[in-house]
C-alpha cells in the first residue's frame, strides 16, 4: 500500500511509524510534528528521518512556531496545505494521522 | 453491491481521553449504516489494538461502578457480539507481560459468538494493508 | 476530482488540530475536492452557534459557513457526543446536521480518501 502518515506529535508516534511497512511511505509533519524536521536534540536529528525518503512538512505550521525553510533538514520537502491536499489525492492510497 | 472496509487502530490509552471509546462505538455504528447506502452495500469495521491501546482490553474494568459509564472492556463485548474482528497486538501484551488470561476474549455472557485474536503486528499490518480505510485513534 | 471524508475528534480552541482539519478542508473544496466532515467527541463544539471571534482563540465558524457556501462540503455533528455536551437542535450552527456515528461511516462508503483525526 501507499501510505501517508501525518505525524502531528513530538514525543509519541514515532513507536506506531517504526513498524509499519509500505510499499511507499511518506511522512508529513504538521503541528508539533515539525519539530521532528527543524529541531535537534543533542546535536542528533529525528530518526524519523531516517525511515523514509518521502518526508514533508506543513510550511504553515512550521512558520507558526518560529522556523523558516532555512531550519529545515535537507531531507525534508516544504509543503503547503493546497500540496498536502494533492499529497493525499495522488501520491498514497491511505493517510493516517498520528 | 460493495463493501468498503475500516480498520479503527486503537493505540490511545483508556479513560483519561475518549479516542479508544469513540474508536468502538464508531466501529459498531457500521451495523447501521445500510440505512444511507444502496441496498447490499455496506461498511465493515474491525478493530486492532496495537502499542498501549492493548490495556483497552484488560478484564474487570470497574469503570461504571467509579465514573457511572460504560466501560471500554463493555463496548468491547459488543463488537464481539456484532461478530467484528477484534485483533490484539501479541507483541505490545508480551512487552507489558498481559497473558491472555487477563483479557477479554469473548461476549459468551450477553450470547456472542465470536473472540477476540491475540495475533503478531505482522497480521495487522496485512489486514492494514487490506482494508479500503485506516483510522488511527 | 475526488471525495475526502474527515473525522475530526479534537476540541475546539483547545486544540489545533480542529483548524488543521478545517483548513485542509478549506485547501481541499478550492482544488475542486468534495469534502465531508465528520464532527465527533469535544469536535462537536465547533457545531455551536454563537462563537466569537477573538484573536487569542481559533474562529472556525466563519469557515464553515464559507465552506458551505461552496456547496461541496457538507458538516455532520454526531448527535450523541453533542447531546452530551448540552448542545442540541436549537444551539446547532446553521447548515450543519446532527446525526448517529453510522453517518460518518457511510461517507466513507464513497470517500476517495479518509483521514481520521482522533482527539486532542
Amino acid at each position: 500500500m501507499k501510505l501517508g502518515v501525518i505525524m502531528s506529535d513530538y514525543r509519541i508516534g514515532s513507536d506506531v511509524i517504526d513498524r509499519l511497512t509500505a510499499e511507499k511511505l511518506g511522512i508529513i509533519f504538521v503541528g508539533n510534528g515539525v519539530y521532528h524536521a527543524a529541531a535537534k536534540e543533542a546535536g542528533k536529528t529525528s530518526s524519523l528521518l531516517e525511515k523514509t525518503a518521502n518526508l514533508y512538512v506543513l510550511t504553515e505550521d512550521l512558520e507558526s512556531r518560529g522556523f523558516t525553510s532555512a531550519n529545515l533538514d535537507s531531507r525534508v520537502k516544504a509543503v503547503t496545505y493546497s500540496d498536502l491536499v494533492d499529497l493525499i489525492f495522488n501520491d498514497y492510497e491511505k493517510t493516517i494521522w498520528l | 453491491m460493495a463493501t468498503k472496509k475500516l480498520l479503527f487502530v486503537v493505540r490511545a490509552l483508556p479513560y483519561k481521553t475518549e479516542a479508544s471509546r469513540l474508536a468502538l462505538t464508531h466501529a459498531i455504528s457500521s451495523q447501521s449504516v445500510e440505512i444511507y447506502l444502496k441496498d447490499g452495500d455496506l461498511v465493515e469495521g474491525s478493530v486492532a489494538f496495537i502499542g498501549d491501546g492493548v490495556m483497552n482490553c484488560l478484564k474487570n474494568q470497574q469503570a461504571m461502578k467509579h465514573y457511572g459509564i460504560t466501560s471500554i472492556e463493555g463496548h468491547m463485548k459488543n463488537t464481539l457480539l456484532l461478530d467484528m474482528k477484534v485483533m490484539v497486538c501479541k507483541e505490545d501484551l508480551d512487552k507489558f507481560g498481559i497473558k491472555e488470561d487477563a483479557l477479554l476474549m469473548d461476549a459468551e455472557d450477553i450470547g456472542g459468538e465470536t473472540n477476540a485474536q491475540v495475533v503478531p503486528y505482522s497480521e495487522i499490518q496485512k489486514e492494514m494493508e487490506s482494508v479500503d480505510h485506516l483510522l488511527f485513534c | 476530482m475526488g471525495k475526502l471524508t474527515i473525522g475530526c475528534f479534537s476540541s475546539l480552541v483547545g486544540s489545533l488540530s480542529l483548524d488543521f482539519s478545517v483548513k485542509l478542508a478549506e485547501a481541499a473544496v478550492k482544488k475542486g475536492h468534495t469534502v465531508d466532515y465528520w464532527m465527533s467527541g469535544n469536535a462537536t463544539m465547533l457545531s455551536k452557534k454563537g462563537q466569537k471571534a477573538f484573536k487569542d482563540y481559533s474562529y472556525l465558524a466563519k469557515s464553515v459557513q464559507e465552506l458551505l457556501a461552496t456547496g461541496k462540503f457538507q458538516i455532520t455533528a454526531c448527535e450523541a457526543c453533542a447531546a452530551a455536551r448540552g448542545y442540541h437542535k436549537e444551539d446547532t450552527m446553521e447548515g450543519v446536521k446532527s446525526h448517529s456515528m453510522d453517518w460518518y461511516l457511510a461517507s466513507t462508503f464513497e470517500a476517495d480518501r479518509v483521514l481520521h483525526i482522533g482527539g486532542d
